[in-house]
């Protein structure tokens, strides 16, 4: 099946690709590495008239270390160059693998960082062809006014699969969104929203250009869950962050992500944990504590309690994972 | 009893040349550098491009149908309803029910033909509802959206066990109650048995919707510029029931009906038929008079691949204390989604199969086709019978377990031999079932693992058996070949039947050479032209290699016969005394005199009267009454359950079949390794996600097999048993293991879980969860049961 | 839609002035415009492989996931491609000589996805096998002796000659 027509920019720095983003925001699609761009177009899911290419805008594609010990990387870097980049590795391995989790070595060929970062939202009364959804009432994704999902909702409840925002919400990330004449900075973890229409605040005139990491000396460890290894996306993932030592823990981050609309930042249960340490007791207790905060959950993709089910196995492992590092 | 049969050659030293020779697939060099055509590449002048309009519904009346605007469109070249197909009905298998009477003295109720387009109400998600031909694909997708259509939704029914309630709506006024098809089939006799036996044991199990999942999408291309002359591109398992059924529908006769299949993608069970989508392009080439090409994209795909629906099993095994297995009963509710197709048919295999392996006093199978408003169904990889031998030999494994017994023992116990008639009068020409368990046994480690492995670390055993070219099934069942001879010694063989990746094709020339004494990789195939090749079924049935291998081994014979008589001149001796092998013509009693086989191929071609070479075979079952042979298989497989997550990692795989004679080694292994593949992905990942008949998950991504990480080590053991009836002993490896490797599987992972019954497949992680649940539960009421 | 003119080195051969249109892919410039039909299309979403492709880098890429205006100017290498001196490459050898082949639709995919992981790593791991061959199918082997021909790739010479030898 053919792409929709559009036209097809491809902007040679990042001065032209703002210029058209103020220019035609609200028509364009910036296509980094494509993959999840082009899929949605070719189920027709998003049509848009202008498909900006950013391949050519130099600016974006740099990982560079700063004075302050942060690491700086362009949005448009390529996840197959990130994945082996020797600083990453080092300095924030859960990162890294969390890059090597996504997909198959085939889309991180070319799938970037951005991209993944903005990776859309997910749900299979949506992501199949336009024929298809004929066969479906019009949902909030597709301009109507309901959830399939969720029948009774307001909400869009499609997914984000998005793997590598877990650790880099641990982590403290901060994204650099740039617009002609201006830029702002949003840590990462107030750049999603719980919608699976508006999943980010990303405005129709902004582009990611970087994504900014402080040092951290802590431990990390990036979980997933899959049907198939090297291939799929995920059905859980969690990324864990922890200060200290073995069971000792003083600062405690907990996110979980393809559960819902956006990642989940797990409040009561890393607080347990940075209040009694990585003990099993406390590993327990902070299992208890997950389903309350992961808050409505639909069968999309899998069942709702094997989700809430996942969601626990993963606080539990990821708490056992950085007790050993 | 059938009459007495010599093998071809002996068990032991059979003195072959070729045969059992690894032989990488002549077309192997083709494949790999991209020059070997399918269907979707292939452009002709003038083609167009079709697309067809699918119903949204699963129950609707077409209020109003309107292609106006479409055939408005510039580009558009036609656009085609029910108003073009009157009368017509893609139906192949008339045939069948005509054979099947015979055989069993019962009518098995089969398609009774299914419209090409709906008329006034559509019964399925994605029936066909209008098609249009355009010069490219963009205009042809465009104009699909500009024909209206309006539904008036109907109640519809989805499920097989309301269906049959009162009440319910119909799907097929011809067949109140929505009961297509029921039928019971008593073999031996089952009621005694279980009057008798010391116990029953009995389980439930469930099977869900599934799809081929070839990895060639769906693609037809015809020509129909000539009036007289139908020509269709397009992969298939059978040319001749295309031919059959489309020369009828068109008013053509069979040999005015080309079908080409060039490289058919993978089958799989799933192309055994013609459908709805070829007429539809036969159609609109006969309204254009142009060729059309209809190829279906991503998720249309699910729609018109049928493969199973969600069966229902019963089983009952009635035994003895001593181990001694007496009975089977199988009840199974089919699913025949809406048009029935040959779902009964091949739960009549299914029942047969169950029992093959096991010296019974009775079998019973009960079966009912009921109509849904799902998808028609017909075959997944290894008909139903992945399922059914999933229910059954988890069952066993129970029986076993209850008797303090190995499952080994007990399936010894009641294993078959060579000799043994079977409850439907099969006689088992050759069997090599014991040596098959045994084998596995050892090689798998069993009797050190059994029963000792850790918690959620189990094995498993099954065994099956397969009817290889199962005849009955068609109103004549043979296969011909030919073997043209050239000057330069190069053989050309021409047979009628797919290669789907099975390897057939390299078989053929493998007999060939054999019969000959030359190299296979001096042999060529012509295939995949009903134009130039000779009559051959189908490759389904396991009919590749024993039926078509003795056509091919009996042309390749003849042609050696007239090319005998020149040797048999030249060397001054009878015909009879002469040896065809390593290249030569050799005298038997004084090998010393021989020639180049390339010298008697040119002296014969060229000799004085102008002789042509060209050896012509057919083979068909020398027994009246149906299939000659079966094969039988025994596997163990290993694997972990994590209790926490419910997946199930499969460590390993041991193939022991008994396969009659290897003729290809390397093509044996693997069509072993992707049935393993198969199988383990029909218990453990393939389920089609619906909602009311809505395909959730149709995609390559989402309708899940296993990749590189999922795959266990299999070991391989060929059991040569060297079946009187096959081409020097061969039998067939086409399907037998893919209905051992998934109830293997199944069991070593009920074994995992202490021998808790898996009621479903596939067997998803939240599945797993609830058995460990449902384990758990059992243990705690009574801990002396573990 | 405006038409563009591109040029694209397919092989080692440049073609000038393919007339593409914005919303082409690779795959579709490939077996359409180009007209080699060796790279196959399949499930077009990125999830099955058999589109691939190699870029210049070696990597393997999936063509039916990419704009073809993206690669204007650019070299890739399809299936046809591999064999430069018209006889076989040794991962083409050793599918044929180890029966990695059946049904062969998706094998351009499977043997451009083998040739981008061999030309980072002559000798891979079975780590490095799994994890860069996950992402395309293959219905008919089960990836069995797929694996066992790139394990086998490097020393592919030696063991037809052996075999031969036999």
């Amino acid at each position: 099946m053919l792409l929709p027509d559009h036209q097809y920019l491809c902007a040679d720095s990042l001065q032209a690709c703002l210029k058209t983003l103020r220019e035609s925001g609200e028509r364009t699609h910036v296509v980094a590495g494509g993959t999840d761009v082009i899929f949605n177009m070719r189920l027709r899911l998003f049509q848009p008239d202008i498909a900006l290419s950013i391949r050519r805008v130099a600016e974006i594609q740099q990982v560079e270390e700063l004075p302050d010990g942060s690491l700086r990387i362009g949005a448009g870097c390529r996840l197959v160059d990130l994945a082996e980049n020797p600083v990453i590795n080092e300095r924030y391995p859960a990162f890294a693998d969390s890059i090597r989790a996504v997909a198959s070595t085939h889309i991180r060929n070319i799938a970037t960082l951005g991209g993944n970062i903005c990776l859309k939202t997910r749900c299979w009364y949506t992501n199949n062809s336009e024929q298809w959804r004929q066969g479906v009432k019009e949902c909030f994704k597709t301009d109507g006014d309901l959830c399939h999902v969720i029948k009774s909702s307001s909400l869009c409840h499609a997914i984000n699969n998005a793997d590598t925002p877990l650790p880099l919400i641990v982590l403290g990330a901060v994204l650099t969104l740039q617009r002609e004449g201006g830029s702002r900075d949003v840590p990462i973890a107030e750049f999603y929203q719980k919608d699976g229409m508006d999943h980010t605040v990303l405005e129709a005139d902004e582009l990611v250009t970087h994504v900014t990491l402080p040092p951290c000396a802590d431990r990390t460890v990036f979980l997933k869950i899959a049907a198939r290894k090297g291939m799929d996306f995920s059905q859980a993932a969690i990324a864990g962050r922890a200060s200290g030592t073995g069971s000792q823990a003083g600062e405690v981050r907990l996110v979980l992500g393809s559960i819902s609309m956006a990642p989940i930042v797990l409040h009561e249960p890393a607080r347990l944990i940075a209040e009694q340490g990585i003990t099993d007791a406390a590993i327990e207790q902070a299992e208890e504590k997950v389903r309350a905060e992961l808050g409505e959950l639909t069968s999309l993709y899998a069942r709702a309690g094997y989700k809430a089910h996942l969601a626990k196995i993963l606080v539990r492992r990821a708490l056992k994972a950085l007790r050993e590092m | 009893m059938p009459p007495e049969i010599k093998p071809q050659v002996p068990k032991d030293n059979p003195g072959l040349t070729v045969v059992g020779q690894r032989q990488p697939r002549l077309d192997g060099a083709d494949k790999v550098s991209g020059r070997s055509v399918f269907t979707d590449d292939v452009v002709l002048p003038g083609m167009l491009y079709g697309k067809i309009l699918r119903s949204t519904h699963a129950h609707a009346r077409i209020k109003r149908l309107d292609t106006s605007k479409a055939e408005a469109l510039p580009g558009v070249k036609a656009v085609v309803t029910a108003a073009h197909a009157t009368g017509m009905s893609a139906n192949s298998t008339d045939s069948v029910a005509k054979a099947s009477k015979r055989r069993t003295g019962k009518t098995i109720k089969l398609k009774t033909g299914e419209a090409i387009f709906a008329d006034d109400v559509v019964t399925y998600i994605g029936e066909e509802v209008a098609a249009v031909a355009a010069l490219d694909e963009a205009t042809a997708t465009k104009a699909l959206e500009l024909i209206e259509v309006e539904y008036e939704p109907l109640p519809a029914i989805m499920d097989s066990r309301r269906a049959v309630r009162p009440g319910a709506p119909q799907v097929n006024a011809e067949f109140p109650g929505n009961v297509w098809s029921q039928d019971i089939d008593n073999y031996g006799d089952p009621d005694t048995a279980f009057d008798e036996a010391d116990f029953i044991m009995e389980s439930k199990f469930e099977a869900g919707v599934t799809h081929n999942l070839y990895a060639e999408f769906h693609v037809a291309l015809v020509d129909f510029s000539r009036p007289d002359k139908l020509k269709i591109w397009t992969p298939t398992q059978t040319s001749y029931l295309m031919q059959h059924s489309l020369a009828p529908a068109f008013g053509l006769s069979v040999n005015q009906v080309q079908i080409i299949h060039l490289n058919t993608g993978g089958a799989f069970s799933g192309r055994g038929a013609v459908r709805p989508h070829h007429y539809v392009a036969v159609l609109l080439s006969r309204e254009t008079r142009r060729p059309v090409k209809v190829f279906s994209a991503g998720d249309e795909e699910f729609l018109i691949g049928r493969a199973l629906g969600k069966n229902r099993y019963k089983t009952r095994v009635a035994a003895d204390k001593d181990g001694t297995l007496r009975a089977f009963d199988m009840t199974c509710e089919m699913d025949g989604g809406a048009v029935g197709n040959e779902v009964g048919y091949f739960g009549w295999m299914a029942g047969l199969s169950n029992a093959w392996m096991f010296d019974l006093q009775g079998n019973r199978f009960q079966r009912k086709v009921i109509l849904t408003n799902q998808r028609p169904n017909f075959l997944g990889h290894g008909g139903m019978m992945v399922s059914s031998n999933c229910a059954v030999q988890q069952l066993l494994a129970k029986v076993a377990r209850s008797l303090d017994m190995d499952p080994m023992d007990l399936l010894l116990k009641n294993a078959v031999e060579q000799g043994h008639t079977g409850l439907s009068g099969e006689v088992f020409a050759s069997c090599g079932l014991k040596e098959c368990i045994e084998t596995v046994r050892r090689e798998s480690g069993w009797n050190d693992k059994y029963d000792k492995l850790p918690p959620y670390h189990g094995i498993g055993v099954a065994v099956g058996a397969m009817a290889a070219g199962a005849k009955g099934a068609f109103k004549h069942d043979t296969s011909a070949a030919m073997v043209r001879v050239g000057e330069d010694g190069l053989i050309t063989v021409y047979t009628g039947i797919p290669d789907m990746g099975q390897g057939t094709h390299t078989t053929m020339a493998m007999i060939a050479a054999e019969v000959l004494g030359i190299d296979a990789n001096d042999v060529q195939l012509v295939a995949g032209d009903t134009d130039l090749t000779p009559i051959d079924i189908g490759a389904f049935a396991q009919r590749g290699t024993i039926t078509t291998g003795n056509a091919a081994r009996n042309a390749a014979i003849d042609a050696r016969d007239q090319l005998a008589k020149y040797a048999a001149e030249k060397l001054e001796t009878s015909e009879d005394n002469l040896r065809f092998a390593h290249g030569r013509v050799s005298r038997v009693d004084d090998p010393e005199q021989s020639l180049p086989f390339k010298e008697v191929t040119w002296g014969t071609l060229n000799s004085m009267e102008g002789r042509f070479v060209m050896g012509r075979g057919f083979y068909n079952s020398p027994l009246p009454y149906g299939t000659t042979s079966w094969s039988f298989d025994a596997q163990v497989a290993e694997v972990i359950v994590d209790p926490e997550t419910g997946q199930i990692d499969v460590l390993k795989v041991t193939v022991a079949h008994d396969l009659g004679r290897t003729i290809n080694p390397l093509a044996v292994e693997g069509q072993i390794d992707g049935q393993v593949f198969s199988a383990m992905s029909q218990v453990i990942y393939e389920e089609l996600v619906t909602d009311d008949g809505l395909f959730l998950n149709p995609s390559r991504l989402e309708y899940k097999m296993p990749r590189t990480y999922e795959m266990p080590e299999i070991s391989h053991f060929m059991i040569e048993t060297n079946d009187p009836y096959g081409p020097f002993g061969a039998k067939e490896v086409g399907e037998g293991p893919v209905v051992v490797a998934g109830a293997a599987i199944i069991a070593a992972v009920s074994n995992a879980l202490g021998g808790t019954l898996m009621p479903e497949m596939p067997m998803t992680p939240m599945r797993v969860l609830k058995a460990i649940r449902a384990s758990e539960l059992e243990k705690s009421r009574s801990p002396s049961a573990a | 839609m405006a038409k563009h003119l591109i040029s694209l080195t397919i092989n080692g051969d440049t073609y000038e002035d393919l007339v593409v249109s914005d919303n082409q892919t690779l795959l579709d410039v490939i077996r359409g415009e180009v007209g080699l039909k060796g790279t196959k299309r399949g499930c077009t979403t990125g999830a099955c492989g058999v589109c691939t492709v190699n870029d210049a880098n070696g990597d393997a890429i999936l063509s039916c996931m990419t704009h073809v205006l993206e690669w204007d100017g650019e070299a890739i290498t399809t299936i046809e491609g591999l064999a430069d001196t018209g006889d076989l490459d040794a991962i083409q050898k050793a599918f044929v000589h180890y029966g990695a082949v059946q049904c062969g639709s998706c094998t351009p995919g499977v043997i451009m996805s083998a040739k981008a992981l061999l030309n980072a790593h002559p000798q891979p791991t079975e780590e490095q096998i799994n994890e860069a061959m996950a992402g395309v199918l293959c219905r008919c082997t089960g990836h069995v002796k797929v694996k066992e021909a790139i394990r086998n790739a490097h020393r592919i010479e030696e063991v037809v000659s052996h075999a031969a030898g036999d």
